[in-house]
């Protein structure tokens, strides 16, 4: 009970300080909070595959822009409105993690580079498909999302729409994952040849959950757009598909909160070094190597040294 | 017809750079169980060192040996004191070695700017050569292509007729074996590795000669080279000779025909076959 | 009668080695059957075969008559067969009654259910509780495996394949690696079985083997080299040679 209730009070204190944000703070931090929000629901996209199936998924990045492009170019192109724009955006995206699930018959390094590979698909299409896409320069002028007369065009109406989207998201996702279903995911990732002889088809269920992934971080493609109001090939990049894995590590995998909070250290700690360091993608670059060497359990993983209540596993026989 | 003649071409010449870059991957792959993302970048760096030595001492041959040597030492300490740390965590090691190629790629960036740079190549590579049926195409680009296969064909010697390629492919089939049968492994690994580095390096500066090197490319590469070694199918030699012949082709004939979906034609073709043959045309089950 | 398990000239090729080499037998209903051999005679790559881990060169698989030799696993185990590995094979990250509960639901379709907690299912959890105390491990329901001791980790072996409700179960080697005491509680754990259960078991340990089976098969270099009632195969002068003799 007392570990229970201890992430209840944490939950809600975080709540609270992201309700009270806007109250304090000034447009830049808005901004990037915001931006946190998303990039930490595409982390969150990435860890239900990485921290809880065990698969390495490096196409996230194509869902989020295939949903992200397919809302903006209905709305800017075909002039649709946003109830139209954003629902087919998701389905847009999903649709792709339908198609894209196949990897999933596939295993370990073999999965991490089908799905490399995948994700260049998109990026290609996005990039070349000029016609269609805008090419590189994408799609800008993405008006602000509107339903039923009601537009949420200023910047603190829009935080608050996402942070309502991602506290709900955050919700769902937690009963996902402690539902069965979460659990045989987990089942899988301890061992699968066990989960097999127990009577799971585990890769029908790694699919579910490729699926379920790719609805997540389609739902962030659409958040994406109407934030940013242009889209354009860096969304589908590889780039951004290893970010978001190492933000959902370095925040703590397996975890709700990691993701996010991981996606606030990177893009906090690239805003900084970027304002007075010329080399700042090395920094980024030093961040990954020092991540993976030194923290592979993440922030979350370091607090939970120091938690009280769980004690430290003992010694392996 | 003529067009069509010389996309095959063009499409064979890009084959013989993929193949230097891809074998190196895929052997590192094969023995050591390694993804490593910053080959890409190895092929950058060792393309832009190339690039200042052949500048500064005139000679392109000194650069494209100078440009391979240069990154033996780099891939060396990079395998022995991070990527090694890393075990057989494959996500780990996607993860080190990309943060590895945004540190080159910066420091790159840093010393040799932004913009796009050529390799320059001797007067004799300079001009072009008439085929019969009046095609002219590049000197050079059939100077790569024998090159490569020069190489390839060393290499499959190397591995298929020495007693250190017969260790290196009794070590991709079980690496237990290797060891217990006396063999230093490290150094085989060290070995192995220094060769992929080399390779990668010398990729860049004969790359670097017709693609140009500027930031960024070290990534287009090393997808094209992942495309090789999944066709191929990870650790497999010969695997890595038919990917790139295959992967050099779609891509030619992609940009000729469908410029707007090249990637379609490149991708769609690997996302099928991995449906049927998840370890590509020549790995193998287990 | 139909018998529970029927294997036809089975074999199983790797490279150029012949681990099973057309080995045919038959289980019938109830019985406990013990499979034993020296190192490499092919036992648990046979047993691979039969549940479903690999697949056989040649040759074919009944449960109950029906043919299941290219079934994949988990319909297998849906139909009544149930396993436990040689090497522990549970969920070290999970607790123990997650552990449990993982078998309890696997063969029925609440494990696709997404949006309700586990803990909305009180039946399963009572269920994890009993299939725990069958095993002697029920106050250490909540507890992660990681803090198990090797021969508890192999009671929750036990635990899991017992959990998915299996007619047959398949025992590859139960008590390796265990101490005299601890098998001591593993083979009444196995003997107190019900016998509506048919067991086939790889043992080494020869008074356990010899204690629970009904009949004995020996291999020998994959292929079967005898077969009978303990008695019967003791007293094998061919089977003392081989397999007594190396003891």
């Amino acid at each position: 009970m007392k570990v229970r209730s201890y992430g209840v009070v944490m939950a809600l204190i975080a709540i609270a300080a992201a309700l009270a944000a806007p109250l304090v703070a000034d447009p830049f931090w808005m901004t990037l909070i915001t931006q946190i929000y998303i990039y930490g629901l595409l982390a969150l996209s990435v860890d239900l595959l990485l921290g809880h199936a065990g698969l390495y998924s490096l196409c996230q990045a194509s869902f989020f822009a295939v949903a992200a492009y397919t809302t903006a170019i209905l709305q800017v192109r075909y002039g649709y409105p946003t109830i139209v724009a954003a629902p087919a955006g998701l389905i847009a995206g999903t649709l792709l993690a339908v198609l894209y699930g196949s990897a999933v018959r596939t295993r370990g390094v073999y999965f991490i580079l089908i799905t490399i590979a995948l994700g260049y698909i998109i990026w290609g299409a996005v990039y070349r498909w000029a016609s269609f896409t805008g090419g590189d320069n994408g799609i800008t002028n993405v008006p602000p999302p509107s339903v039923a007369g009601f537009s949420i065009a200023s910047q603190t109406a829009y935080y608050y729409f996402v942070l309502t989207v991602v506290i709900l998201c955050a919700f769902g996702y937690r009963i996902l994952i402690r539902s069965p279903f979460g659990l045989s995911l987990r089942g899988i990732k301890g061992s699968e040849s066990r989960m097999q002889s127990l009577g799971y088809r585990t890769t029908m269920h790694l699919y579910a959950a490729f699926v379920i992934s790719g609805l997540i971080a389609s739902l962030a493609g659409v958040l994406y757009v109407y934030y940013n109001r242009f889209i354009n090939p860096v969304a589908a990049s590889f780039q951004i598909s290893v970010e978001v894995s190492l933000m959902a590590i370095v925040g703590g995998s397996g975890t709700i909160v990691g993701p996010f909070i991981g996606a606030g250290v990177f893009l906090g700690l690239r805003n900084w070094v970027s304002s007075f360091f010329e080399l700042h993608t090395a920094v980024m670059g030093a961040v990954f190597i020092a991540t993976v060497l030194w923290a592979p359990s993440g922030i979350v993983g370091l607090v939970e040294r120091w938690r009280p209540g769980i004690g430290k596993p003992k010694d392996q026989p | 017809m003529h067009s069509g003649i010389l996309q095959a071409i063009n499409g064979v010449s890009f084959a013989a750079l993929l193949f230097l870059l891809a074998s190196g991957f895929t052997l590192s792959f094969g023995l050591m169980r390694v993804v490593n993302m910053a080959h890409g970048a190895y092929y950058l760096f060792g393309g832009y060192i190339g690039l200042s030595i052949t500048r500064y001492t005139g000679s392109f041959a000194l650069g494209v040996l100078g440009g391979g040597l240069a990154v033996i030492p780099l891939g060396y300490l990079i395998d022995r004191f991070l990527i090694r740390r890393t075990g057989e965590n494959h996500l780990a090691q996607v993860l080190l070695t990309v943060g590895i190629a945004f540190v080159l790629g910066d420091v790159a960036l840093k010393i040799w700017g932004g913009d796009s740079l050529k390799v320059p190549t001797p007067i004799e590579l300079r001009g072009a050569i008439e085929l019969p049926g009046g095609i002219i195409y590049p000197a050079y680009r059939f100077v790569l292509i024998v090159f490569s296969v020069f190489v390839g064909l060393s290499l499959w010697l190397l591995y298929r007729k020495t007693q250190i390629g017969a260790v290196v492919r009794a070590g991709v089939d079980d690496r237990e074996i290797v060891s217990a049968i006396g063999i230093n492994i490290d150094r085989l690994f060290v070995l192995v590795s220094a060769l992929a580095s080399f390779l990668a390096g010398m990729a860049g500066v004969v790359g670097g000669a017709f693609l140009t090197l500027y930031p960024g490319a070290e990534w287009e590469i090393l997808v094209y080279a992942l495309v090789v070694v999944i066709f191929g199918g990870l650790g497999s030699l010969e695997g890595a000779m038919i990917g790139a012949l295959i992967v050099g082709l779609l891509d030619a004939y992609g940009r000729w025909l469908l410029p707007e979906f090249s990637y379609f034609v490149l991708f769609g073709p690997m996302a099928v076959l991995l449906l049927f043959r998840p370890r590509g045309i020549f790995g193998r089950e287990g | 009668m139909t018998a529970a398990v029927a294997i036809d000239s089975l074999a199983k090729v790797f490279g150029g080695l012949r681990a099973v080499d057309r080995v045919s037998l038959e289980v019938a209903l109830g019985e406990r059957r013990a499979l034993i051999g020296p190192n490499g005679a092919g036992k648990t790559t046979l047993f691979h075969c039969i549940t479903g881990r690999m697949q056989p060169s040649s040759g074919s698989v009944k449960l109950f008559g029906d043919d299941i030799t290219y079934l994949p696993e988990h319909q297998r185990t849906k139909l009544g067969m149930g396993r436990t590995f040689q090497i522990t094979n549970v969920f070290t990250d999970l607790s123990l009654a997650e552990n449990l509960a993982l078998a309890i639901v696997g063969t029925d379709r609440r494990k696709w259910v997404w949006n309700r907690p586990l803990s909305a299912f009180p039946a399963v959890r009572e269920q994890a509780l009993a299939g725990l105390e069958a095993v002697g491990l029920k106050d250490r329901a909540d507890d992660p495996v990681k803090l198990l001791s090797y021969g508890e980790r192999r009671q929750l072996e036990l635990a899991l394949a017992l959990n998915t409700h299996p007619k047959v179960l398949f025992l590859d080697e139960p008590c390796a690696g265990l101490s005299p005491s601890e098998r001591q509680r593993i083979f009444k754990m196995i003997r107190a079985l019900p016998r509506e259960i048919t067991l086939v078991m790889i043992e080494h340990d020869m008074d356990v083997a010899l204690g629970l089976a009904d009949r004995v098969t020996v291999m020998n270099r994959g292929r079967v080299m005898a077969e009978g009632t303990p008695d019967e195969v003791q007293s094998n002068p061919e089977v003392r040679d081989v397999y007594f003799g190396h003891v």
